[in-house]
Formats: structure tokens, sequence, C-alpha cells
């Protein structure tokens, strides 16, 4: 499954681009992230806990940044992760770039999601509509990251 | 499916007091047509599961202050077979007759229905055209909620942990009332819908203007949902097949399908149009045929 997702934050390119590098530092402003550590300089390691309904996630994983290029405003990144109890999980691929918004800048997200296994099954309807509550609140808690 | 505890109270206070004793780590079962589907994926993997089987008083179906009451634990087919339900609000003993097959009719229960807060079943919708209100209770409180604030995502009822839904209250129509439930499923007769509708139509005296409409529907949203922008357009006018259409363009703006197997999110918002047409127009025919009666 394919998806496009936007958000912006009033804050300029070069500030924000620094801070989404960060790894460790945003992916404690994605909400339900359980841990996050650096593996090596491009790879971190991390949990990431989600709920539908009464289905409890924890997908254990890594997230790989494959490309990271400044002058053009864009990154790729890479994330596995499964849930063990479950007995299933993600592959992700997501592509983002920055751009000047009228106040702050401007986030796209490109993604190319696979859920395998019972997640997939129960959850594929509403991936797209968890992906968008996740990116908002994600947005939000970069902002009073930002702010602060 | 992974061990837990299982407790089987014969109150509803022992079975509050187990919730509270586990909260969230807990899960009620009655039918268990969800439940055990759930877990035997391991999707759900409760520390506890308390049974409502052998709790006494939420197994009633009763006439009150011109509502009708079912208790949590009156089954689908109880509901569609009961000669009380089956006169006063015939909608919903003919929802109850569309869920699924026998087999499961004679397993889920009403309560367990709304709990389970999936957005593609039946009695929620004709339930939130009726206006129903859902009695939840907890150890030491009981509070009431309008159904339609009762579903709050996919699969998430309003429901904190330690409560329980114990039974659903159902106003009776006015006179020159009528309603209507229509199920779309172009694959199996036992089939989820890939869209539903309940409309209820209140006519003035005259039996010529809308007073009063309600429409609801189903699997067409992460929850299902009231069409208040379509209702809205009902109120005072008369039938016509313009009222009609436009009433079912207002509805395909409230809804927000999902993509599934059942169709693609355009084809259920079309659908929605249409289907909301229809069954205004059958509400609408057997109020007429009420308000007739009464002269």
């Amino acid at each position: 499954m394919t998806f496009t997702q936007e958000c912006t934050i009033p804050v300029e390119r070069a500030r924000l681009w620094d801070l989404l590098m960060d790894v460790p530092t945003v992916g404690r402003c994605v909400p339900g992230v359980e841990t996050i550590e650096a593996v090596n300089a491009r790879a971190f390691r991390g949990g990431l806990k989600v709920q539908v309904g009464p289905i409890r996630l924890l997908l254990e994983g890594t997230i790989t940044v494959e490309e990271a290029d400044r002058e053009a405003w864009r990154a790729r990144m890479r994330a596995e992760a499964n849930d063990r109890r479950l007995g299933g999980g993600i592959r992700a691929r997501m592509s983002l770039a920055l751009s000047p918004a009228e106040v702050g800048t401007r986030v796209q997200i490109d993604t190319d999601l696979a859920v395998l296994g019972k997640i997939g099954e129960f959850g594929q309807p509403v991936i797209k509509k968890k992906a968008d509550a996740l990116l908002e609140e994600f947005a939000r808690n970069l902002r009073s990251t930002l702010t602060s | 499916m992974n061990a837990f505890d299982y407790r089987a109270p014969r109150t509803l206070d022992e079975a509050l007091a187990s919730l509270q004793e586990y909260g969230d780590d807990a899960r009620v079962i009655a039918g268990g047509t969800a439940l055990v589907t759930m877990m035997r994926q391991r999707l759900v993997q409760p520390r506890c599961v308390v049974s409502l089987r052998d709790v006494e008083g939420l197994g009633r179906i009763e006439a009150r202050n011109g509502a009708v009451r079912l208790g949590a634990l009156v089954t689908h087919r109880e509901a569609e077979t009961s000669p009380l339900l089956q006169e006063r609000l015939p909608v919903l003993a003919e929802t109850f007759r569309r869920v699924g097959t026998i087999r499961i009719r004679n397993m889920a229960t009403v309560g367990g229905a709304l709990a389970h807060a999936d957005p593609n079943q039946d009695p929620p919708v004709t339930l939130i055209a009726l206006d129903a209100s859902v009695e939840i209770q907890r150890a030491g409180g009981r509070r009431e909620l309008p159904i339609a604030a009762f579903f709050r995502d996919y699969y998430e009822p309003a429901l904190e942990p330690g409560e329980l839904v114990t039974a659903v209250t159902v106003p009776l129509l006015p006179p020159a009332s009528g309603a209507s439930f229509i199920k779309f499923l172009p694959r199996t007769a036992d089939d989820y819908a890939t869209v539903a509708v309940a409309v209820t139509v209140t006519l003035e005296p005259d039996g010529k203007r809308c007073r009063e409409a309600r429409i609801a529907l189903g699997s067409v949203a992460t929850t299902p949902l009231r069409g208040r922008a379509a209702e809205a357009l009902l109120a005072g006018a008369r039938l016509d097949e313009s009222l009609v259409k436009s009433v079912g363009e207002a509805a395909k703006g409230e809804v927000d399908p999902l993509d599934d197997h059942r169709g693609s999110a355009a084809y259920k918002r079309e659908m929605s149009a249409v289907m909301v047409g229809r069954a205004l127009t059958q509400a609408w025919a057997r109020a007429r045929g009420a308000a007739r009666e009464a002269e």
C-alpha cells in the first residue's frame, strides 16, 4: 500500500532537517515509541506500541536511513518491525521531502507499506487512518519540541 | 490461544469486581462470537476472561415508559423472535434477523454487538436511527450514553476499563412514523454489508410533511454514524424524487468509507446515496400507512 502524507512545521527548513535527521530525538516525538537507540550512524533499533481497538501491538525492529541529501532536502528510510507475540509485522519504505511553506516548512512523506501476517488481515482497512492520526500527533509533538 | 484466568461470576457486582481487579487486561465474554475468534488468532490476549453466562438479570426484553429495554445478554435470535419487539419495534427485530447466520444469532448478544464496536455490524445502525441509549455500569456507578456517542473509533467503544454494557433502551416511535433497515449485500446473504442504512420518519398529523427523521449508516466509516446533514433536509419537507436524491447526496458527504474486498471507498460512497434513498422511500411509505391507520 502506498500513501502520501503532508504536514507543515513552523520552523525554517535547515533547522527542521537537522532535527529530523537526529533519529533518537525525533523518535521520541512519534506517539507510541517505547525505546529507540542507535545501532550505528544510520541504523536505529526501537519499539513502537500501536493500539487498534482491542488489539495492542508492540512492533520491534530497525529503521535505517538509506539516503540523506541535505542539498535536495530529501531523505529515504527503510523500516522493518515485527510483533513477536502476534506473528506479523511491517515493512516500510519512506521518502521524506522538505519544501518551504508560507510559514515554516512543508514535510511530505511518501510511504510504501506492507503489513504482514494477522495484523494485516485485521488492520488493513484502517492502516491509512491510523497513519494519519499518528502523523498528526507527531507533527504536534514536533512543533512543541521545536518551540520549547 | 494463550493461558488466561477465567471468571464466571453469578451476579453483576461480582462481574464488575473482576473487571475492576484486572482493568485493561480483562475481557468480557458473552456469546463469544467475536472474542473467541480474536483470541484464537492471538489478536487479543487478555489476562482474564470474565464470562457473563451465569449472571442473572441481564437477559430480559421488557417494555418500560414508552421504550423497550433489551438486557445485554439477550441474544440476536431472542431479539429477532421477541413478540414484544416484533410488535413495538418491528424494524429492530428485522435488523437482528438479518445478522449473519442463525448459528451466530443464537450466540451473539445485544450487549456484545455494541461493545465489540465493529463498524460493519447491523444492530448499531438501526439502534442509532431509533435514538437508543446504552446503559453502562462499573463497580459503584452507572451511566447512560446516547448510542451515537458510544462508538469512538474502529473497534473502540466508549467504555473505560472496568465498565460493562448492561442494557440498551430503545424509545418507541411516535404515531405516524415508519422505519426501514436496508443492507446491501453484493456477495452472500450472511456477509457483512457493503453499506447498511436505517431510516426513521415521523410525519406531521397531516400525513404529508416530515416532522422528524433520523438516518444512520453502517460499514461506511470507522464507526457506524448518523447522517445529520441528510436528516436536516427532511424537516418540514414533502417527499418527492428530488428530495430523495438530495438527501442521498447529503449522506454521501457524511460517510468516509474504507477500501476493502466489499468495495472501494468510492463505490461505497455512491451506494450510500442509493441505499439512503431506498430506505427513506420505504420508511416514508410506512409512516404514511401509519398516519392513515391513525385517521
